[in-house]
């Protein structure tokens, strides 16, 4: 604290200097405003750092000589040598008392009260006359009708609508009624919502613009009406308060119906009489009264889209797939029970609340323009940076795709743009001495393709060498000399964790994140990665995508008495078999039309009590890219349309458990990922190898 | 005008509310605001290879909550499902995100009306309990109603530990997230 | 990762006030002197500063201009920005909004009050 009172002071000296400067020159030129914005700015910041830092005198003071200048400033009053002058003498008398603002020394504080005095007395003199308009406005009151519903959760994020409230009382006269849902306070009430509004009738000098203020941080969260009911003060009419309810919290707050039709109700001289004891600009009025129709009017243009927190939409995206639950229920009954009306009704359900579903999901989606803008400048800062010449391009913007996965692939594409401006592209003199053109082009895609979104990153760079990449992963003992890999197959090594073709770490795209993270990201979100690449053409990345996260296409399986859902992306096949084919191979090998393939038996993976197992059992047959596992399960429901819901930190140790979805009936069942149940036969395999 | 109002705290004789319930023969009792809601056991589906006391979720109104078995927490033995058993539905902090969980417990009894000052430190004697887990202890007659501390009782930290410890997995699979 | 608040202020006594109570409370804090420096600041920090306190009135580039300039900028449409004001600003606390700011501070303002509400932005 020390330290940062000396800064204080020092900067004080800069901007005392800096204001006696400007003055000189002013006197000069009084009509100078950039001299004059110049002395206004200086004394704002003098007068805001005062304030911090205790010294309120000097702040207050400080206050006075601004408003002066500001004055000068927007032409309300000119310039005059007494302005200087005192100002002159302020700086003086400030340089002493910023050493000490309590203003200790009793000549000082009479000097101070003197100089202030004069200052005062400045500023009445030019005001006189000169802002008569606003200040008259100031004496109209106006009623206004303000409901404030506040969103329920307005507590959590530290709000008080009570000091909201507060606020507004202030502001002038007021009956403030208070609404509380009584519904919702029960024993299942959260206590950390807020279930009450208030309505108000507040008559204040001010206009709405003050009261809008009030709400600035809640106003997009909450409700809030703000209406002028009455250009008068109706609170002092007891024509009107006569029909107000008592103001407690068992009477119920009027609408602004009723009070209308009060207001209505009460005679024109009572009306008179209030407003002949005010002086009521016309003019002015009809002013306002333009301003409010404008206003009303851009309100309605508005309207035809909103904005909703994505924390609305998760919330609808919840009752919208519980809704769909439910409805499977409902439709297992019906068909149960044979009841043809209760059928056709459940069937009607179904389609709509099908529907409702597509809807909603359409309103998770986003385009993925928003995340390629990101791209833009980042593109040309990190070419400058290293010196080339790049041209950004982008296509396919208006794809749209659910926002968690649009959130998940910033990293990743921001670290493969960072490659490719690293690594692909040449610096300007190559590319010359190549033939190329001297600006490199990545061009960053996207593009539907039957259930997927696809995703590329293309550069006109210098390729990836798949010999290179082959030499380095032989030596790296990825793969051995003898090993016959395709081409997809070797430019898929350089997804391997540690494998790095950069011969030396840059400052870019060197940052510790490797290739295997991006894979890592991508596969995360369901997605997959693959790599085209011409020697001394370019390379091109691509990635696939699920349209949405939420919602999940598998085959319903049981073991013992709990659910699974296997996606059916990673299906290959299925068989039927008898257990006891299993039983009896000592190294977990299943003969499947004639390939020995290592199985999984969930049961036993999942420590499952060995009471009376199924004679029969189902084989899925799980594939990707590498490899081939057999998992065995008790039986095969049938597809299933999951609506994917994650099981919580709680389980993140579970990471064969991609999620979770219920089910018709209620239950939950668990979403199986297929990478990492692949992953845990390989280690196995390892393990017993 | 204020933006953002100081919030005014008057502290004298406040009054707290705790729910209590009982884990075998023994009391405890979790402050109300944390409690959502009391909940009859519903199905519940477990979760492969998750430690002892994580005793699979629950579907509550169409989200997946999980369970915890409060009695393997404390080293007791698991629950038994009885017509008395209760999950008690509490909100945590934990990593800087508010989550719920059900807890589950032998018997819900009652909400108990105390005193801020009547809470008394732990006794550090009886450590049947781990101390952090144990905020206070309020008389009621003849016995002693330990208060958790649930940030601390349910952390996820503490799961992860104790899974760490339990299972052998490859440092691979732990390292991934 | 602490959380990069940015404070642009001409007054370096309150940049370094400001930045001493949110370096306390376990933010990184980086300084602008004016709003055109702030940006340069803002941009070469790419996408991570969570939330941007400014002053309103500064030389070369003012606190109005700043939050324009900003939310123009697709990168930073949703970062948080509070601005610094003096009691006698309704108009400006207005106008502010207007640009995109998410709310004010009036000075002068107590340390506490400062990280409750950086806290309440962005938690």
């Amino acid at each position: 604290m020390e330290n940062l009172h000396s800064v204080y002071l020092e900067e004080a000296e800069d901007l005392f200097s800096k204001i006696e400067e400007s003055l000189l020159l002013l006197e000069k030129s009084p009509d100078d405003s950039s001299l004059i914005a110049e002395v206004f700015r200086s004394m704002h910041t003098l007068k805001g750092s005062s304030s911090m830092y205790g010294s309120n005198k000097v702040a207050d003071f400080v206050h006075n000589l601004e408003t002066i200048y500001d004055r000068v400033r927007g032409h309300e009053i000119d310039l005059t040598q007494p302005i200087i002058d005192a100002t002159f003498k302020s700086l003086d008398h400030l340089k002493k008392i910023v050493q000490s603002p309590d203003i200790p020394d009793p000549i000082d504080a009479k000097y101070h009260e003197k100089l202030t005095a004069d200052i005062i007395g400045l500023l009445d003199e030019y005001s006189s006359g000169a802002t008569p308009a606003r200040r008259e406005a100031g004496s109209i009151k106006n009623t206004y009708h303000i409901s404030f519903s506040p969103n329920k959760n307005i507590f959590s994020n530290g709000t008080n609508p009570l000091l909201l409230v507060d606020e507004l009382r202030d502001l002038g006269s007021s009956r403030v009624y208070t609404n509380i849902n009584k519904g919702l306070i029960s024993k299942n009430a959260d206590p950390k919502e807020c279930h009450t509004s208030w309505s108000l009738i507040l008559v204040t000098e001010e206009d709405e613009n003050p009261i809008k203020d009030v709400f600035i941080f809640v106003e997009e969260t909450s409700k809030i009406l703000i209406e002028k009911i009455a250009d008068v003060d109706l609170l002092i009419l007891p024509e009107f308060t006569s029909k107000l309810p008592p103001n407690d919290l068992n009477s119920k707050a009027p609408t602004l119906k009723e009070i209308k039709k009060w207001i209505s109700a009460i005679p024109q001289d009572a009306i008179d009489r209030v407003a002949d004891q005010l002086i009521v600009s016309d003019d002015l009025e009809d002013g306002e009264k333009d301003e409010k129709l404008q206003r009303s009017h851009s309100q309605e243009e508005a309207i035809t889209s909103i904005r909703v927190s994505s924390d609305k939409l998760d919330e609808l995206m919840n009752q919208v797939s519980e809704l769909v639950t439910t409805q499977a229920g409902l439709s297992l009954y019906a068909e149960n029970n044979f009841d043809p009306v209760l059928n056709a009704i459940a069937d009607n359900v179904e389609k709509l609340s099908r529907q409702l579903r597509d809807i909603a999901f359409e309103m998770t989606l986003i385009q993925i323009s928003n995340l390629f803008r990101r791209f833009n400048r980042v593109t040309r800062d990190i070419s400058t940076q290293l010196g080339k010449s790049v041209k950004f391009l982008t296509e396919g913007g208006e794809t749209e795709l659910d926002k968690k996965i649009i959130d998940s692939l910033a990293d990743p594409l921001m670290h493969l743009i960072r490659n490719s401006l690293d690594h692909g592209i040449e610096s300007r003199e190559e590319r010359i001495k190549l033939g190329k053109p001297e600006k490199g082009t990545i061009k960053l895609s996207s593009y539907y393709s039957g259930a997927k979104v696809y995703i590329q990153i293309e550069d006109d760079g210098r390729g990836i060498d798949a010999q290179k990449i082959r030499e380095k992963a032989i030596s790296n003992r990825l793969i051995s000399k003898d090993d016959d890999l395709s081409e997809r197959e070797i430019y898929d090594l350089i997804f391997m964790p540690g494998f790095s073709l950069a011969k030396s770490v840059t400052d870019i795209s060197g940052r510790g994140v490797g290739m295997d993270v991006v894979k890592k990201n991508i596969l995360d979100i369901r997605g997959d990665i693959s790599v085209e690449s011409k020697i001394g053409e370019g390379t091109k990345i691509i990635l696939g995508l699920p349209l949405t996260l939420s919602v999940i296409d598998g085959l319903l399986v049981k073991v013992e008495s709990t659910s699974f859902v296997v996606p059916l992306v990673d299906i290959k096949k299925c068989f039927e078999i008898k257990r006891e084919e299993l039983s009896n191979d000592f190294n977990e090998l299943i003969t499947l039309e004639d390939n020995k393939i290592p199985y999984l038996d969930l049961r036993k993976e999942f420590l499952i009590k060995d009471e009376n197992p199924p004679e029969k059992a189902s084989i899925i047959l799980l594939e990707n890219e590498e490899n081939k596992i057999a998992v065995c399960v008790d039986s095969i429901v049938g597809e299933y349309q999951a609506v994917l819901k994650p099981v919580g930190k709680y389980y993140r140790n579970q990471e064969f458990v991609s999620g979770a979805t219920i089910l018709g009936d209620g239950s939950i069942a668990l979403v199986l990922d297929a990478y990492k149940i692949i992953a845990r036969k390989i280690v196995k395999q390892k393990k017993s190898a | 005008m204020r933006s953002i109002e100081e919030e005014q705290e008057n502290e004298n004789e406040v009054m707290e509310s705790y729910l209590s319930f009982k884990l075998d023969d023994e009391f405890f009792a979790v402050d109300v605001k944390k409690v959502i809601e009391i909940l009859e056991v519903p199905g519940i589906t477990s979760i492969p290879l998750s430690p002892d006391y994580m005793a699979g979720v629950i579907n509550l109104r169409g989200k997946v909550l999980p369970l915890i078995d409060t009695k393997v927490k404390f080293g007791l033995d698991p629950i038994e499902f009885t017509v008395d058993t209760c999950i008690v539905v509490i909100e945590i902090e934990v990593e800087g995100e508010v989550l719920q969980i059900g807890t589950l417990v032998d018997a819900v009894l009652e909400v108990l009306e105390v005193p801020q000052t009547s809470i008394q430190p732990s006794p550090s004697i009886e450590a049947k309990y781990r101390l952090d887990f144990i905020r206070g202890m309020i008389r009621r007659e003849d016995d002693f109603i330990m208060l958790l501390n649930l940030d601390e009782v349910f952390s996820i930290q503490d799961v992860i530990y104790m899974q760490e410890a339990n299972e052998s997995m490859s440092s691979e699979e732990l390292t991934e997230k | 990762m602490k959380k990069n608040i940015l404070i642009v202020d001409d007054s370096e006594s309150i940049r370094e006030l400001v930045g001493n109570s949110l370096e306390n409370a376990g933010y990184h804090v980086l300084k602008g002197i004016n709003g055109k420096d702030g940006i340069e600041v803002l941009k070469s920090f790419e996408d991570t500063v969570s939330l941007i306190i400014t002053d309103l009135f500064m030389p070369e580039m003012d606190g109005i201009d700043l939050i324009k300039e900003v939310r123009k900028d697709s990168t930073y449409k949703f970062v948080p920005i509070l601005m610094l004001t003096t009691e006698s600003q309704a108009e400006k606390k207005l106008e502010g909004k207007k640009a995109g700011a998410t709310g004010w501070m009036v000075k002068p303002f107590e340390e506490g009050k400062l990280l409750r509400i950086v806290k309440k932005v962005i938690g």
